[in-house]
């Protein structure tokens, strides 16, 4: 495959007076909105927030999946609004990981489907790793059971193992445990986290009220 | 199948599918079938005549007893012809130009020699539908190109030949002996021999043709110096199957020489195609909006899991594949079928169209007409296909 970004790496993600332009005739207090922030690999950080402050909007803005805010974003230096649709491909198979609140599976394949329609894109695990994985969360004898028809917490449990089925400097996990059990959000922390040591990358997590439970990280409210 | 095609095939109508083939293949078996036929059709005519082309029309004035006892003319003047230009049926006027001389020429045949008095005309080469290349003459050549009308043939075997006892000519025979032309001025000061070499046979053209090229030079170099004025004219007629053609010879006793069953029924076909092929076109492009708005309709349905893939990384290619197949696919297939259904109506027609004289006419002009139109199906939809996978990157 060609590269066609300007970087091997994204090490920084710089956030410069940026807002969500339905924000523009409001003033919020932020430690994101309207400052210049940057976000260094392989630092962790939590994003708190209350819920109608943007948080998706940051992860969109951030994923290159929504463009409707004022100042600007950048990896490593260059203005991702300068991105075209195949660099922005070739970022989200390679840099940027990204757990979706919506979680973004589809129904009707199986649990195991739906971890191999993004690891056949990127060739990243292989089987035994992705049955270990779906072991360790829980989901071991529900591996060929349609998405569609499990609980949103083993749905959201599909959905932290098919984001880490691929290499990246950063992940974005937009409200990642918020159906989860505390233990099984210490096990999804630590199968993250491991990847994230794994690829040398950055952690940025968002919660409105149950956070992840990984290590040190900074914290940033919105 | 791969998780992708499984996934982005969901809500696939096959009747959709089938519908558009089928309409796609009514609309090409129309349009490849009627341009064949008509390729195949047309050979009859063409082979009939091939100097000139059927559109056109030689017209001369009614010999009338006031023209035997010279006080009327049967000749043009320009403004009778610029009458003619005028007519909304013409396309141009060609004027017919007779030699200023006299013209005898003799034939050996195995030793007997034939002789007969002649003469020449000529009109200008555009009229004439002949390889240059044998209808060239340069000044001061000996050789000199003539096109002979069919009927004088006719009537020298079947009339004179047999009742002086005098041998048959076949149109090949003609054209290979070398026939010897006398030219003289008509006040008997200049003369010249030439060799005349027959390069073909008209069945419309009832006169002896040279190129316009040698007329010039030889009315020169033979004639009084005056040109004469025209008794004949070539008429290009944009559409010969006009009744106000026939109206403005009757009002004008003029007369039109040689069969215009030909030009009228080669109009008549060319009316016929350019219907059955319009009529063809509409369904073809039916069709094109029906592919599209299915697929359309197919991709509108998976919205938002063409969203998802291309969250997940997808590359808008790879994302679009299983609908560019389904669109490549059925257009190849109603391709396929619309030309084996013209090979088969032709397998039942061509026989009859040999019987009337007509050849084979050309194999790929339908199929290329076809193949075409094709492309420009697939070509439409293949945007669409790209353009809505675009559009579905935000939600």
């Amino acid at each position: 495959m060609t590269p066609t970004l300007p970087f091997q790496h994204i090490d920084k993600i710089e956030i410069l007076r940026a807002l969500p332009r339905v924000f523009r005739d409001t003033r919020p207090e932020s430690e994101i909105w309207l400052t210049d922030l940057a976000l260094s690999r392989p630092d962790y950080y939590m994003v708190e927030a209350e819920s109608g402050t943007g948080k998706s909007s940051l992860c969109a803005y951030l994923y290159g999946s929504r463009t409707d805010y004022l100042g600007s974003i950048l990896f490593n230096g260059t203005d991702a609004s300068s991105l075209s649709l195949m660099q922005w491909q070739e970022i989200r198979r390679r840099h940027i990981a990204y757990l979706p609140q919506e979680l973004d599976l589809f129904p009707e394949l199986s649990a195991l489907e739906n971890i191999r329609i993004k690891n056949d894109l990127t060739g990243y695990a292989d089987e035994a790793q992705i049955h270990s994985w779906l072991e360790r969360i829980g989901l071991g004898d529900r591996k060929d059971f349609p998405v569609g028809k499990m609980s949103i917490g083993q749905q959201q449990r599909v959905a932290i193992i098919r984001s880490i089925c691929q290499p990246f400097d950063f992940i974005l996990l937009d409200e990642p445990v918020s159906h989860l059990d505390f233990r099984n959000n210490r096990i999804a922390a630590e199968i993250i986290e491991a990847e994230a040591q794994r690829n040398d990358a950055s952690i940025i997590a968002t919660s409105v009220g149950n956070k992840l439970s990984i290590s040190s990280s900074k914290l940033l409210k919105l | 199948m791969n998780l992708v095609s499984r996934l982005l095939r969901k809500n696939l109508s096959t009747a959709q599918t089938l519908g558009f083939i089928l309409s796609n293949f009514i609309g090409l078996a129309i349009v490849v079938t009627g341009l064949q036929f008509y390729e195949d059709v047309s050979a009859i005519w063409q082979k009939e005549d091939s100097f000139l082309k059927t559109d056109y029309l030689v017209v001369n004035k009614k010999v009338t007893s006031g023209n035997t006892l010279g006080q009327s003319k049967s000749t043009f003047t320009d403004g009778e012809i610029s009458d003619i230009s005028g007519q909304p049926w013409v396309r141009s006027v060609g004027r017919f130009t007779a030699a200023d001389y006299r013209v005898s020429a003799a034939l050996d045949n195995g030793g007997r020699s034939l002789s007969t008095f002649m003469f020449f005309e000529s009109i200008p080469d555009n009229y004439l539908d002949i390889n240059p290349m044998q209808w060239q003459y340069r000044e001061g050549s000996g050789e000199v190109p003539i096109i002979i009308s069919k009927d004088y043939l006719t009537l020298y075997n079947f009339g004179f030949a047999a009742s002086a006892g005098l041998p048959q000519l076949t149109e090949q025979m003609l054209s290979s002996i070398p026939m010897r032309l006398h030219i003289a001025a008509n006040d008997g000061t200049r003369q010249a021999d030439f060799r005349g070499r027959v390069v073909g046979f008209s069945n419309r053209l009832n006169t002896i043709l040279v190129p316009e090229a040698f007329m010039t030079w030889s009315n020169r170099e033979f004639g009084s110096g005056v040109t004469p004025p025209s008794s004949r004219l070539v008429i290009d007629v944009s559409s010969p199957g006009d009744v106000a053609i026939d109206k403005y010879l009757e009002a004008h006793d003029l007369e039109s020489a040689g069969d215009k069953s030909a030009s009228q029924a080669s109009f008549l076909l060319n009316v016929v195609t350019g219907i059955i092929m319009a009529v063809g076109a509409v369904i073809t492009v039916l069709s094109l909006f029906i592919l599209m708005l299915s697929i359309s309709l197919l991709m509108q349905k998976n919205r938002a899991k063409l969203h998802s893939l291309l969250q997940l990384g997808y590359d808008p290619g790879r994302v679009g594949a299983p609908y560019r197949n389904i669109v490549i696919i059925s257009s190849a297939v109603a391709f396929l079928l619309a030309v084996v259904a013209m090979s088969l109506f032709r397998f039942y027609y061509i026989g009859a169209i040999e019987g009337l004289g007509g050849a084979s006419g050309n194999l790929w002009l339908a199929p290329g007409v076809g193949m075409l139109l094709t492309a420009v199906i697939i070509t439409f939809n293949l945007l669409a296909v790209r353009r809505k996978v675009v559009s579905a990157w935000r939600l």
